[in-house]
């Protein structure tokens, strides 16, 4: 079978891939993983790492929430081990588990794949940016271990330059995961810029690809800037130079406009991979081609650019000047016009589609409600007069749970879903995932949703105790989220589960038109014997359901090769070019 | 459309929407803030709501089995994509202007307004209404313009009050400027009532006054909350204060008044009342071996103390008077140098009575006390005599 491994050969599957082929398989043993350079298994390796980070991040969500069952808190002793739980809980969320999710884990794995190349331009680069994230996390424990942090994921001075916990420790831990960060960032830019396969045009590139591509972009202007704001905390911490520190003559506001530099477009490193996998969740479940590309892919770069724009919506209250908060105000609204022509076309690619509710679309459609809400909550805190009411209450904990939590971690556990068949070579239970998605669209309405309520009534945040008046509320938020922890629960379980008892996956259980589903499941080591034929990755005119392998298989095969331009060379680098 | 949206907003929506979804509207700019709230509101509904439908009618109305195949090829389609890109854009628009319009209101205070002075600490709140007269409650007057300049001695705090819809960091190192004027004045309940309340709290053994237990101040006012938003440490969840409007300029003076002097009261009494008032209570416990958060007022008159530095020294009334003022200058060993320095914001007499307060804590405090007690009287009966 392996000669047939890429299915050029029009009709059936070619089979499975042979166990010497296998990227799984190929190689055994620790080192054979410590030291691979293969981008596959890295991103396996970072799948371990992020999954293991979102559970303790998750367990301490469950323990906030435990906590704030009752007024006086009903968990914890005293406020400060309440204030390290939510600070790592924050941090460890958004340092070690969502900015590397769907980049380093899932793209990891499937951008080579998709763009039809071998590898990423940089192995090696790949390999240690792994272990940066890996030291990044060490450090992370580290602080935890020592004295715990209790700054909040933000950092702000001069409280963070003034307490005894172990900021120093985190930040360098923070420090490092940016270096892991910008590797990753600059190895997909290369890689998409120079290993594209003959034939792949820009316009032919899947969605994710673009939203990878934007997503990179970010990661390697904005997190220098997160380096250097670090670095200098952590001076004015030490050697007190007055640049955050009032008491040495320094101004707060001005960490806030450093780290808001960073941050705000670090808010779309976040969410650009989720539309990613959503648009090829979306089109490849509805058997249609995704409504719009253009705009979601010239969408992607407008966000991309115009993250660095707005970050002073985090500050309306902080006294900067009339003027500063009202340009920014404006700003902030042209952000959510690019969001918001993509959940359209989201909706749009589906009519007349032939939809599949499979597990991955169930997890799609979750996002496509749940983003809304988030996108749209936030027009109340990018409106000024508004926001003075909301900021920092529970409001924006609601908001930005609902983008970063239904938004990207929806994306994720369906772009994990999606490609699951792909990575581990074997079928998941349909039943029971699709069980999981509508138990943690449940659990996370009855979570989060309550909270908007919460903080409309002026419930501020990061409190570890409260009022009396805003229990009922907070308890229903609480039962949501053990809800919403039990469905998680069971979307891992049902993956466990697949890795022992699953079906072989066919090549293409989907019907998906791009790149990844013409290899094998799991691929091959080298992905493509040969560069594979590129065309119109939303094509599925071509893709037939074969009801006895339960594959979908490419009819009218070989496909045109010419490209919509021909490129002069071939880049020597090009997918398959052993 | 949009008038029509907000009528329908200021109508039936507003009854219902502040009862479930806001405090009371008690400043001049609450009403405009809830309804610039609830014409977005209305209009995400209109955005999400049909967005919703359409896109469960897709899933159900074009759900195939395995292999069917869609009965559309429409990729693109330019009105369709212009109208959902122009259109959202009106709105936003929109509301940038009434959002902006709406903070100027809010940011920029009318002249002649009356001027309260806020000090925000770990983890309290004072409010300095000139003429030495500081409380942690802030007290207005119904239908004037207050104008708080305020400042902060440690860290980032944030003055909230959800019922004025107003909040605005307080940075150290900077004058940050918040006004409102309130439109709804705090009941005051009547004497029977509060005697009630009173006596229940000495019941409770008279510790600080416990305002969620018994809704209204120890004046016998209700009040709004007031909260800190802006995350400070420790204890931030409970540095909460309360606001408290007056009907009336000659209400709130007598109010001012009355906390203004220690008048005939005893100092160290003064001083038990002052510990708890400016909330020294928050990190000095009375008891022995308990930590709050600094070191405890248990006989630390007329004891050693070691300092961070390896020094020794003695807790006489010098070393008192200079831990509140420098609090900096002698940090005690094992502590950090979190505490905020009260110059300028406790008189000489409070001082007094603060340490007369802190040597009743103390086994060998008595005879100093004493002393102290007696050279006062001695005092006032020189004054009575001139
Ligand atoms: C696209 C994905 C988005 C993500 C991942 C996101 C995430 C976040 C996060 C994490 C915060 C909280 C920061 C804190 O700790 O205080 C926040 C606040 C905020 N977001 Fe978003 N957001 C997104 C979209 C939007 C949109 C579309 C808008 C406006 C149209 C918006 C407006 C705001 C504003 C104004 C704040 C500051 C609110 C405040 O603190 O009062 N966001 N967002
Ligand atoms: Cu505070």
């Amino acid at each position: 079978m392996a000669s047939g491994a890429v299915p050029q050969v029009s009709g059936r599957d070619a089979g499975f891939v042979s166990d010497s082929e296998n990227y799984l398989k190929n190689s055994s043993g620790v080192l054979s993983w410590a030291c691979t350079l293969d981008h596959k298994r890295i991103g396996i390796m970072y799948l371990v790492g992020i999954l293991a980070s979102f559970l303790g991040g998750g367990l301490l969500a469950m323990a906030i929430r435990a906590h704030l069952m009752s007024p006086d808190g009903a968990l914890f002793e005293d406020n400060n081990t309440y204030n390290q739980i939510f600070t790592l809980h924050g941090a460890i969320m958004v340092f070690l588990f969502i900015i590397p999710s769907i980049p380093a884990a899932l793209g990891n794995f499937m951008v080579p794949v998709m763009l039809g190349a071998k590898d990423v331009a940089f192995p090696r680069l790949n390999l240690s940016s792994f272990y940066l994230w890996v030291g990044g996390a060490i450090f992370f424990v580290g602080a935890l271990l020592m004295n715990g942090l209790d700054t909040g994921w933000t950092f702000y001075t001069p409280y963070s330059t003034s307490t005894d916990t172990s900021v120093v420790m985190a930040t360098l831990g923070a420090f490092i995961l940016g270096f892991s960060s910008i590797f990753t960032g600059l190895n997909f830019i290369v890689t998409i810029n120079t290993m594209r396969p003959p034939g792949m045009t820009w316009f032919r590139m899947p969605l994710f690809l673009w939203a990878t591509y934007a997503t990179s972009i970010i990661q390697v202007l904005a997190t220098p800037v997160l380096g250097i704001t670090l670095l200098l905390l952590i001076a004015e911490k030490t050697m007190h130079i007055g640049i955050f520190d009032p008491e040495f003559n320094g101004d707060p506001v001005t960490f806030q406009h450093f780290f808001w530099f960073y941050s705000h477009p670090a808010v779309y490193i976040m969410i650009l991979p989720a539309f990613g996998v959503i648009s090829e969740i979306v089109s490849v479940h509805s058997h249609k081609g995704i409504f719009g590309y253009r705009f979601i892919a010239y969408s992607s770069i407008a966000l991309a650019l115009l993250s660095f724009l707005v970050w002073g919506h985090h500050m309306f209250t902080s006294g900067m000047s009339h003027v500063t908060v009202i340009v920014f105000s404006a700003l902030t609204f042209t952000v959510s016009v690019p969001s918001a022509i993509k959940v359209f076309n989201w909706v749009a690619t589906m009519y007349k589609g032939a939809i599949s509710l499979t597990t991955p679309m169930c997890y799609a459609l979750s996002f496509l409600f749940l983003f809304t809400i988030g996108g749209l909550t936030g027009l109340f805190l990018g409106t000024i007069s508004t926001d003075l009411h909301l900021h920092d209450t529970y409001f924006v904990v609601a908001h930005f749970h609902y983008v970063m939590m239904g938004g990207t971690v929806i994306a994720f556990v369906g772009g994990l879903f999606h490609w699951w068949p792909k990575m581990s070579g074997k079928m998941f239970n349909e039943a029971w995932g699709r069980v999981s998605a509508v138990v943690v669209f449940i659990g996370f309405n009855m979570t989060f949703f309550p909270q908007f309520l919460l903080g409309n009534q002026g419930m501020p945040r990061r409190y570890a105790s409260y009022d009396p008046e805003f229990a009922w509320l907070h308890q229903l938020s609480s039962i949501g989220a053990f809800t919403l922890g039990i469905g998680l629960l069971i979307a891992g379980l049902v993956l466990l589960h697949s890795i022992f008892n699953g079906k072989q996956a066919p090549a293409n259980p989907w019907g998906g038109a791009t790149l990844e589903w013409h290899c094998t499941s799991p691929p091959p080591f080298f992905n493509f014997k040969n560069p594979p034929a590129v065309g119109d990755p939303y094509e599925f005119d071509n893709v037939e359901y074969d009801s006895a392998t339960d594959n979908y298989v490419f009819t009218d095969l070989p496909r045109e090769r010419v490209p919509e331009k021909t490129p002069e060379s071939t880049p020597a680098s090009a997918g398959g070019q052993s | 459309m949009l008038a029509k949206l907000n009528q329908c907003t200021s109508g039936l929506w507003a009854d219902a929407a502040h009862k479930l979804w806001f405090p009371d509207q008690a400043s001049t700019y609450a009403a405009e803030s809830d309804s610039t709230y609830s014409m977005i509101l209305w209009v995400s509904i209109m955005f999400f709501v049909p967005l919703m439908i359409v896109m469960g009618y897709f899933v159900l109305k074009y759900k195939k089995a395995k292999g069917g195949k869609a009965t559309s090829r429409l990729r693109h389609h330019n009105g369709l994509e212009i109208t959902w890109t122009v259109v959202p854009c009106i709105f936003l628009v929109i509301m940038f202007v009434r959002g902006s319009w709406g903070y100027l209101d809010m940011s920029i205070p009318p002249e002649g307004a009356r001027q309260v002075d806020v000090t925000a600490y770990k983890w309290a709140w004072s409010m300095d209404y000139g003429n030495g007269a500081i409380h942690p409650e802030l007290h207005v007057v119904l239908d004037q313009p207050t104008k708080m300049v305020m400042r902060s001695t440690d860290v980032l705090h944030s003055f909230f009050v959800p019922a004025f819809r107003i909040k605005r960091d307080i940075v150290p190192g900077r004058y940050n400027i918040a006004w409102f004027e309130a439109t709804m004045a705090s009941e005051k309940i009547s004497d029977e009532e509060l005697a009630v309340i009173l006596a229940d709290h000495k019941e409770s053994g008279d510790k600080q006054w416990d305002y969620d237990r018994h809704q209204v101040t120890e004046d016998g006012y209700r009040y709004f909350d007031l909260f800190c938003a802006e995350y400070c440490g420790q204890d931030h969840s409970t540095m909460q204060s309360y606001v408290v409007v007056h009907e009336t300029q000659e209400d709130l003076d007598q109010w001012i008044k009355k906390i203004s002097s220690r008048g005939e009261t005893p100092p160290a009494e003064y001083g038990e009342k002052l510990y708890k008032l400016r909330n020294c209570v928050g990190c000095h416990s009375l008891e022995a071996n308990k930590i709050v958060v600094g070191p405890s007022f248990h006989n630390l008159f007329g004891y050693d103390r070691e300092l961070a530095t390896g020094e020794k020294v003695l807790g006489d009334e010098q070393y008192i008077r200079e831990s509140i003022l420098d609090p900096k200058a002698k940090v005690v060993n094992g502590f950090n140098p979190q505490m905020p320095s009260f110059k300028g914001q406790l008189s000489d007499d409070d001082i007094n009575s603060l340490i007369a307060f802190i040597k009743q804590q103390s086994d060998r405090g008595s005879t100093a006390a004493d002393l102290a007690e007696e050279k006062s009287a001695d005092e006032k009966a020189a004054d009575a005599a001139e």
